[in-house]
């Protein structure tokens, strides 16, 4: 590594050194050195967007810098019809300001590597690449940066931005009574202190976390292998009317979930239909989803999962299945191997190499799913939990915590803790899996 | 020994029915109850003859379609079928030119980025639903459709990874050959790529038309306006004793997602398996 | 910058004039020794000048029945022709009625005037998302008892303020049907011989018919409700000292569900699930016994006042499907369904004891109101909408039309019957405000668990019962209070 940063570091010290005037040029005024090698457009270009960054920056940036820090001084009452700062705008606006900054250095350094690797051209004899040409290319060698520039924008604006803001709101005191217009302030690790501090915390943490990694692995499992088993029964030679018959899956599938959720709510109560036919059949009512029903709740609550999300791993793996090559298949079939050693052998190898981002995303979703016992059992709290019920996972407990209680700040840091965590594991299990490994097995 | 086959065979085929038709009844069952529910004569749940209505009429999609002057079906429906069809063509385009990408293309913040995806995926999402609103409130986008649009199809790229998944599967050897005949990597994807992978595209585009219809809490935070509602946040604002309403509302969103999927079901089974060209 | 300065300098012009005027509007701003009334109190004149805004679109957040029953259009017709000459002009804000105006108000996505519950009301006061009002200058403001207003007055900074003004009271009513009295009721069910069956006059005598009718027929009851609702359940507390907060429902940190005898009333509410079906665990009741009560399932059940005309449409319904024809039906239908105040508790909560001393049943309840959301531009539109839609000619029509019972004594005396009965018991304080600082929105859950497990209690076997004697109902009952505590406290 230190060697590699030396070189690196004599590259940059030589290339300082070798640089003509009018790369330094392009060091102050950013696409002139470009403008007097030749390079008109882009210098211009490269101009521009420095002006229009420095006009950024006077008219609103350093002020968003410094309400980045303050996070407000005036305090507004629409009582007095005092307009003041509002704390959580200031704190937005001042990330926007940052990563605009960002995108200066970015493209201020891309700017004197442009500049310099022109000056090495002119120097080399070779011509100039025009400008048209290099537009063409990024419909080709470059393909890849015009087509993830949108994409990559719009997840940073309404992903990545409202993640960092979270983030950073786990380090103030917003949420509870400090909402606009009172001002919100920087309190450092104070959140994290609360939360390592309070004892009734930790115990429930555990049992929450617990329970929430047993349903995270159990529903994936459960989904993954149901909706790949109804895709390879489909995909049989001997079904007919395979359209049909997909098709009751995908009415379950189109029906919003919380309704499917409402609905199996009602069907499960004491007033339900199932409870309506055991008490007349003279047996006593059963409460499947009410204060006692644990691990009744529970499995309930794995099941009607399945039922929501198998129709869609179906379709996907459907999909996937016709991508196969059936050579393979005619091949092992000579050899003598059965239909087992052929699931075995090929098709898991084969469906598990293009769908870990599946299971993956799959269970992701499920470690996070808010709404089946949000609906199916929300409103409790249990004995032995602190502020949560039996089949709360973490991410409804967070809920009742933050904000139930508005107490976004908690909540935040909270998140933070179980973000950490979580994105962890998914990470190793990603990383060490074969379709990030070795991406072109099938290829 | 060849009858045996056949019967094993036939045996085969029964169990296989006999599985489908268990399956289908999963599955058909509640929805069979919530439509014959939204067909309830007295239009509440509790005066059913065990699980089904006693008596059918057709007053509660009457209801929902002429009576609006609370309740504005019609008009949530077309709102929720303009956010759908918007976010489905801007997400499902984006999402399938992401994961070309960053399964054929290899640069150097490609792993980075995938990392990173599949990390931000982790967090939990309504926690950054106060941000969201701020935001759209600094573009002006509260009340509008457009932004729900907007936020929809940004967000879909950030599950590129299914995707990605299904181009890993194509052989690259076609492209290899493609390029050798001195297509541009645009003509590539668009004329070889694209058309291998139907279901794929038609797996995005049905998701992604799904996902307007049953979120709530997205549309909930942004649109104000009860006329600017989508079906799901109507259908929650429902009063308690408008059940025949909600059912015959709930039922009727699975119309447009149900005739998607039977105009689109010819594509979910094609590529390579049926294409000329082969690894 | 400007904007602001001119704003400053009207307050501190007009203050000194106004400080006799509106400093006295209410007993705390005169008792309380505060240095801050003058300039503070200024507030309320400085924004409501008097000068009404010319051709203005002012948007009214009504609530869904009144929507939906009409009124809310004739409200809006009327107040439109009546200020036509200014130019004024109220319209349906078209929003959610339960929008949190707290976010959306500074964005400008709020409506001017809303109508809402008195502790969202204060919710928002407290966070100065509507204006105080110069109540005193209305024309209601004599007519309304001082408990209402009361539910509508904050103090800040050592002054008092009234944001709201009431409309009308909201709190649990008693619904059974006549028709389903027993044959011989005035001889045997009418010990006072007020004409009036015992089993609406008291809890023992409903418990009593409730066993009753179960036992003659296993498919019938009689009192049915689901008990985890906090909003009904916790009335039976209150009857025996339970309250919500401390200091008047202003203290949160002193959380009283069980406090005083309120185990009694738990007591009661478990025997009373003795008599019911295990539906009364969950939500089951809660939606089912609109047409449970039409079909002569359940023979009472209470809920809000504003709910009869959805009882009363059931129940026409039903007698059609008996073969009635829709105009006799309809008559039957109102003679049979009786809406009363709810019947008093026995003193020592036993609900088997004969010749028992009766205590008046108290419940939690609740005043609707208008408010002005600070985020109007033109508040003196908004304040003519606000007296309008309170007069006494409107607050009549919307008794009529809702069922609701008005806060104005003149239109309850109008309206008589329940309307009257409400108003009474709003005065005699049997009506338990619901809490107006935020922290009320923490008692939900903590106390839904616990009437949860009381219901629940009741069907389960004699080894496994958990409430088996007051003591373990007063267990119960702190643990409730520890949660809510908790649920406010330990993140605060």
């Amino acid at each position: 590594m230190g060697i590699r940063m030396k070189e690196k570091w004599n590259d940059f010290t030589s290339a300082v050194r070798g640089s003509s005037w009018k790369v330094k040029l392009s060091a102050v005024v950013m696409g002139g050195g470009q403008f007097l090698y030749g390079s008109y457009v882009k210098g211009i270009l490269y101009f521009l967007s420095e002006l229009s960054i420095i006009v950024y920056m006077v008219l609103r940036g350093f002020e968003d810098i410094a309400g980045f820090f303050t996070l407000g001084t005036q305090k507004g009452d629409a009582w007095l019809g005092t307009v003041g700062d509002n704390s959580v705008i200031m704190l937005l606006m001042g990330i926007f300001a940052w990563i605009v900054i960002a995108v200066f250095i970015y493209l201020y350094q891309m700017n004197l590597k442009d500049a310099y690797h022109t000056q090495k051209i002119i120097e080399s004899g070779k011509g100039l690449t025009p400008f048209k040409e290099e537009l063409a290319q990024l419909l080709d060698k470059k393909f890849y940066i015009t087509v993830l520039t949108l994409p990559v924008l719009g997840v940073c604006v309404f992903n990545i931005l409202p993640i960092i803001f979270m983030i950073l709101i786990a380090f103030t005191n917003y949420g509870g009574d400090i909402v606009p217009p009172e001002l919100v302030d920087w309190v450092g690790l104070a959140n994290f202190k609360k939360l390592i501090t309070l004892s009734q915390f930790a115990p429930t943490f555990f049992k929450i976390l617990g329970w929430n990694l047993l349903w995270a692995v159990i529903s994936t499992v459960l989904n993954y292998f149901m909706g790949l088993g109804l895709a390879l029964l489909l995909n049989k030679d001997c079904v007919k009317g395979k359209a049909f018959w997909r098709g009751f899956p995908i009415l379950a599938y189109a029906i919003p979930g919380f309704i499917t959720l409402l609905a199996f709510k009602f069907m499960f109560s004491y007033g339900g239909p199932i409870n309506q036919m055991i008490t007349a059949a003279g047996n006593t009512a059963i409460g499947f989803l009410d204060l006692d029903a644990k691990w009744m709740a529970r499995a309930i609550g794995i099941l009607v999962n399945c039922w929501i999300s198998v129709p869609s791993i179906m379709l996907l793996a459907t999909g996937h299945l016709s991508n196969r090559d059936m050579s393979l298949y005619e091949a092992s079939r000579i050899d003598g191997a059965g239909r087992w050693k052929q699931f075995q052998k090929l098709t898991m190898p084969f469906m598990l190499f293009a769908t870990t981002p599946v299971l993956l995303s799959q269970f992701i979703g499920n470690f996070n799913n808010f709404g089946i016992f949000y609906f199916l059992r929300g409103g409790l709290y249990v004995d032995g939990y602190f502020l949560a019920s039996d089949t709360d996972l973490l991410i409804n407990w967070l809920y009742n915590l933050s904000i139930d209680n508005n107490y976004y700040c908690i909540g935040a840091a909270i998140s933070l803790v179980i973000f950490m965590i979580t994105s962890l594991i998914s990470l190793i299990i990603y990383v060490k899996s074969p379709s990030y490994r070795e991406e072109d097995t099938f290829q | 020994m060849r009858r045996k086959i056949n019967a094993g065979k036939m045996l085969d085929t029964v169990v296989t029915y006999a599985i489908l038709l268990a399956v289908a009844f999963v599955f058909f069952f509640p929805c069979l109850w919530l439509i014959l529910a939204s067909f309830s004569k007295s239009g509440s749940i509790y005066s059913f003859d065990g699980f089904f209505p006693a008596q059918y009429s057709t007053a509660s999609f009457v209801k929902l379609f002429t009576d609006t002057t609370m309740y504005n079906y019609p008009k949530w429906f077309l709102n929720t079928l303009l956010i759908a069809a918007g976010s489905c063509a801007l997400g499902t385009f984006l999402t399938i030119l992401t994961a070309y990408t960053m399964s054929r293309f290899t640069f150097r913040m490609r792993k980075p980025m995938m990392k990173t995806t599949m990390v931000l995926g982790m967090f939990p999402s309504f926690m950054g639903m106060t941000v969201v609103y701020l935001l759209m409130t600094q573009f002006g986008l509260i009340n509008h459709l457009g932004g729900l649009i907007l936020i929809y199809a940004s967000g879909a790229p950030m599950g590129y990874l299914t995707q990605k998944g299904f181009f890993d599967t194509i052989p690259k050897s076609i492209d290899e050959a493609a390029k050798i005949d001195g297509a541009t990597n645009f003509q590539i994807f668009t004329r070889i790529n694209l058309p291998l992978s139907k279901p794929i595209i038609v797996y995005t585009a049905l998701t992604s038309f799904t996902w307007p219809w049953s979120d709530f809490i997205l549309p909930k935070l942004l649109l104000k306006e009860k006329n600017l509602y989508t079906v799901a946040v109507g259908l929650m604002s429902l009063d308690e004793t408008e059940f025949a309403r909600f059912a015959a509302g709930s039922v009727f969103i699975a119309v447009p997602i149900v005739i998607l999927y039977f105009c689109l079901v010819k594509n979910m089974v094609n590529g390579i398996s049926e294409g000329a060209v082969k690894g | 910058m400007k904007k602001k300065s001119i704003a400053l300098l009207m307050i501190a012009s007009l203050s000194i004039g106004i400080f006799t005027g509106c400093g006295k509007n209410t007993d705390s701003a005169q008792t309380a020794p505060d240095t801050q009334t003058g300039e503070e109190s200024g507030i309320v004149s400085t924004v409501f000048n008097g000068e009404l805004e010319h051709d203005v679109t002012i948007q009214v957040l009504e609530n869904d029945t009144a929507v939906s029953k009409g009124y809310f259009a004739e409200l809006i017709k009327a107040f439109n022709e009546e200020y036509a000459e200014y130019g004024i002009v109220a319209v349906d804000a078209n929003m959610n009625q339960y929008l949190d105006l707290a976010n959306d108000g500074p964005y400008g996505y709020g409506p001017d005037v809303l109508y809402q519950a008195n502790d969202i009301i204060m919710q928002y006061a407290e966070g100065k998302h509507i204006y105080p009002l110069p109540v005193e200058k209305m024309e209601c403001f004599d007519k309304i008892p001082e408990t209402a207003w009361a539910a509508y007055r904050i103090e800040l900074g050592g002054t008092a303020y009234t944001c709201g003004v009431p409309v009308n009271v909201q709190a649990p009513m008693l619904y059974y049907r006549k028709d389903l009295l027993p044959e011989d009721w005035e001889t045997n069910w009418d010990d006072n011989g007020n004409k009036i069956p015992d089993m609406a006059e008291n809890w023992n005598a409903m418990y009593a018919y409730s066993v009753n009718r179960h036992e003659e027929d296993s498919s019938r009851y009689g009192y049915m409700k689901s008990l985890y609702d906090v909003y009904f359940s916790s009335g039976f507390l209150f009857t025996y000292g339970g309250y919500v907060f401390g200091n008047n429902n202003t203290d949160p940190s002193d959380i009283g569900f069980s406090a005083g005898e309120a185990e009694k009333g738990a007591w009661v509410l478990s025997q009373l699930a003795g008599a019911m079906s295990e539906e009364c665990i969950d939500d089951s009741i809660t939606t089912n016994a609109y047409s449970k009560l039409a079909d002569g399932t359940y023979f009472a059940t209470i809920t809000t006042p504003d709910m009869y005309s959805t009882f009363l449409d059931e129940m026409v319904l039903a007698y059609e499907n008996e073969g009635i024809e829709e105009a006799e039906a309809r008559a039957r239908a109102e003679e049979n369904l009786v809406m009363t105040t709810l019947p008093s508790l026995p003193e020592s909560g036993d609900l088997t004891e004969e010749n028992a001393t009766f205590l008046e049943a108290k419940s939690m309840g609740g005043i609707n109101g208008y408010a002005i959301s600070a985020y109007t531009k033109y508040p003196n539109a908004c304040l003519a909408f606000v007296e309008f839609a309170t007069s006494y000619e409107m607050m009549v029509k919307r008794s009529e039309l809702l069922g609701v019972a008005p806060a104005r004594n003149d239109a309850a005396d109008t309206a008589g019957g329940t309307s009257q009965l409400l108003y009474d018991n709003l005065e005699s304080g049997n009506i338990v405000l619901m809490p107006s600082i935020k922290e009320v929105s923490q008692i939900w859950t903590p106390g839904e668990t616990f009437f949860t497990d009381l219901a629940k209690d009741a069907f389960r076997t004699e080894k496994e019962k958990k409430y088996t004697d007051l003591d373990a109902m007063k267990k119960g009952l702190e643990t409730v209070d520890q949660q809510i505590y908790d649920a406010i406290f330990t993140l605060k």
